[in-house]
């Protein structure tokens, strides 16, 4: 007989036991890359993921004062939470401070980006460790700076009054204004180079296409340039955003008792007030007003510049 | 200045102390494809940029449309202009990257439409209006832009290696196709490239450039046929190169001597390059194209050259089967390795074989060493 046909078992046997060698070739090469991943996964595991579970757990446990005989599992602690309006306003009041920090930040980063992107290498690289340079002093000494600096009657005001520009002192210290200028110079660096990176990816020969086609310089850069570095300026405004909401020491000390933004406000339920659990559910509300915010503000520019995040 | 459409009067640039264009002097006629044409570093780019307006020479004078240019910004120039790297804008649809100068120019929205579905019909292209350069293969995408350069009925087409990113084949075709594109469009195109076969089968006229300076002018048979220069001879085409020493000159004729026994007599008209004086001792170069020289077998007739042609005896050391022709390279007096390229060979050839080499002393082309 004729077999011309398909025939399963001739056929399929080598093709199996070639799937499997191949099999276990790829089980080899996960292996290995588990085996090289698995202190840095152990790690994040131990000091992370475990410590973010546990803090998770106890925002659920609902303790009356410090009595934990009367503790009880609900959701008792986020209710707290959403009814209190001190809660409330210190949580508009940590978006209101990070929204205007992104601001400043975009506004002085996008230029600065926008020369070292023009720049020869070697300028390029004095830039980006001159931009880099607030990452290099702790977040304390520099805040100090900008407190001498600020404080009533300090540097800023006598300069301000000297030249007559304003009459009184401007109070710039213990506000909101205060920590919207220490975080932007914190948090510029990240501004920056995002940008930076967005627009270093730009063919120069697109500007010149635009040029030789009629375009002026700024008509070039609004149809051109600004909008192929979108995903360079979304992800600095994802960093510095987030950053800037779960900053402490910089509210701390710029703005103190008048600024009470929710990372101080934990710190004062958990170190102050004793109260772990609700200091957790706060923790956990700050995490996913960050997460939800920076997710509809991406998903906002993405879809609106579909190609451009391609 | 009436007749050309760009007029470049001694025009220099300088980078740091790198002279990158020297005394550059042309005139483009209306309507003409001119190739820059030379190695990379010769100034063919620089010479485009400086058309362009992308850069501004540091002395002479650039002429567009009788209209002085220099320091006039590119957008206020009204030019098309191809770029190696296609240079779409990856984030406009090919309608969009269309629209793009015909909006800076204030065209109207019925021209505008009518427009740009002339210009991809030109490049063959209707119905891709809708897509994105990414969405494109190579040749689509540098069509595409093509046709953004032409759709804005620009003074000069500018082409800056527009083939250099595509395939061999795809090089080809495009390469046909930008020729008639131009001369059914009449622009005035000016085009830049490092590939020799490419100026010499799209070109009405070539640039030969080297060092910042232009080597020559001509058509792309005066190019190939006349070079003018040593460089020109050698940067255009193959060649064989053989060194001799000059045993007899007169006004007409140069003897050269290239090995003991073996004298070639050349005329005046073999002479290439600036210094076509030949003397009794001068160091000399003899080139002879490989497709100038013809080989046959050794039964053929007597060994010898006449005053019209130089035969020597020849071992074939390897034989090369390129489909349309042959590429053969021959061993003369067993020193000379010789290139030689022909349609045909006999069937008894084969490595080793004895054969005859000719070739007519007017295809010689001499030049002091």
């Amino acid at each position: 007989m004729e077999n011309l046909g398909y025939s399963p078992d001739q056929k399929m046997s080598p093709n199996l036991k070639l799937a499997s060698k191949s099999k276990v070739k790829e089980l080899r090469k996960y292996t290995a890359a588990l085996l090289l991943l698995a202190p840095l996964l152990l790690f994040i595991l131990a000091f992370f993921v475990v410590p973010m579970l546990y803090v998770f757990y106890l925002s659920f446990i609902e303790v009356e004062g410090l009595d934990i005989s009367n503790a009880s599992y609900s959701i008792g602690n986020y209710l707290t939470f959403f009814s209190d309006s001190y809660f409330l306003r210190s949580l508009w009041m940590t978006m209101k401070v990070s929204i205007y920090a992104v601001i400043i930040a975009l506004i002085l980063g996008y230029p600065i980006a926008l020369t070292m992107a023009k720049s020869s290498a070697k300028v390029r690289g004095y830039l980006t460790l001159l931009v880099a340079s607030p990452l290099l002093i702790s977040v304390v000494v520099r805040n100090f700076g900008w407190y001498l600096l600020l404080v009533p009657n300090g540097v800023v005001d006598q300069f301000l009054m000297k030249l007559g520009i304003i009459d009184s002192p401007l109070k710039l210290l213990f506000s909101v204004e205060g920590v919207v200028i220490g975080l932007a110079n914190s948090f510029l660096p990240f501004m920056v180079l995002s940008i930076a990176t967005s627009l270093y990816n730009i063919d120069p020969s697109l500007e010149k296409a635009s040029s030789i086609l009629g375009a002026s310089p700024l008509k070039t850069f609004l149809t051109v340039t600004l909008p192929l570095s979108l995903p360079g300026v979304v992800a600095g405004i994802v960093l510095v955003f987030s950053m800037s909401m779960s900053s402490y020491v910089t509210p701390a000390l710029m703005g103190g008792a008048n600024v009470p933004v929710l990372p101080i406000v934990i710190y004062e339920q958990i170190n102050t007030l004793f109260r772990w659990t609700f200091g957790s559910a706060i923790s956990y509300i700050l995490l996913g007003v960050t997460l939800i915010s920076v997710t509809i503000f991406s998903r906002i520019f993405e879809r609106k510049f579909k190609e451009v995040f391609r | 200045m009436t007749t050309s459409d760009v007029t470049i009067r001694g025009v220099s640039k300088k980078f740091g102390t790198n002279v990158v264009l020297q005394n550059i002097n042309l005139d483009i006629k209306h309507g003409e494809l001119l190739t820059l044409l030379g190695p990379s570093g010769c100034g063919k780019t620089t010479t485009l940029n400086a058309i362009a307006g992308f850069l501004d020479p540091d002395e002479g004078e650039l002429y567009i449309k009788g209209k002085k240019v220099n320091g006039v910004p590119p957008y206020k120039r009204d030019l098309g202009m191809v770029f190696q790297t296609y240079s779409l804008f990856p984030h406009m649809t090919v309608h969009e990257n269309l629209v793009f100068g015909l909006k800076l120019r204030k065209i109207k929205k019925g021209e505008l439409d009518s427009r740009i579905s002339r210009a991809l019909a030109l490049v063959k292209l209707t119905g891709l209006e809708k897509r994105y350069p990414r969405e494109l293969s190579g040749g689509q995408r540098q069509r595409v832009a093509i046709a953004r350069a032409l759709v804005v009925e620009p003074e000069l087409l500018l082409l800056d290696e527009p083939l250099s990113n595509l395939d061999a084949k795809l090089r080809h075709e495009l390469r046909a196709e930008i020729k008639r594109l131009q001369k059914e469009v009449g622009v005035t195109t000016i085009f830049v490239t490092h590939d020799q076969e490419e100026a010499l089968s799209m070109s009405d006229r070539i640039v030969v450039m080297n060092q910042g300076k232009i080597e020559q002018i001509g058509t792309p048979t005066d190019i190939y046929q006349n070079p003018q220069s040593e460089f020109v001879f050698q940067f255009i085409g193959k060649s064989n190169r053989f060194e001799g020493v000059v045993i007899e000159a007169d006004a007409d004729h140069t003897d050269v001597e290239i090995t003991e026994g073996w004298v070639v007599k050349t005329k005046k008209q073999n002479a290439i390059g600036n210094d076509r004086a030949f003397h009794v001792g001068d160091a000399v170069n003899l080139y002879i194209r490989p497709e100038a020289i013809s080989i046959m077998s050794d039964d053929h007739g007597h060994s010898g050259a006449d005053s019209e042609h130089v035969r020597q005896k020849a071992v074939i050391k390897q034989m090369n089967y390129l489909g349309s022709q042959w590429e053969i390279e021959v061993s003369v007096k067993g020193q000379y390795n010789v290139q030689i390229v022909g349609p045909t060979i006999e069937n008894s050839w084969q490595v080793g074989t004895e054969v005859l080499v000719e070739w007519k002393t007017s295809d010689i082309r001499l030049t002091k060493r």
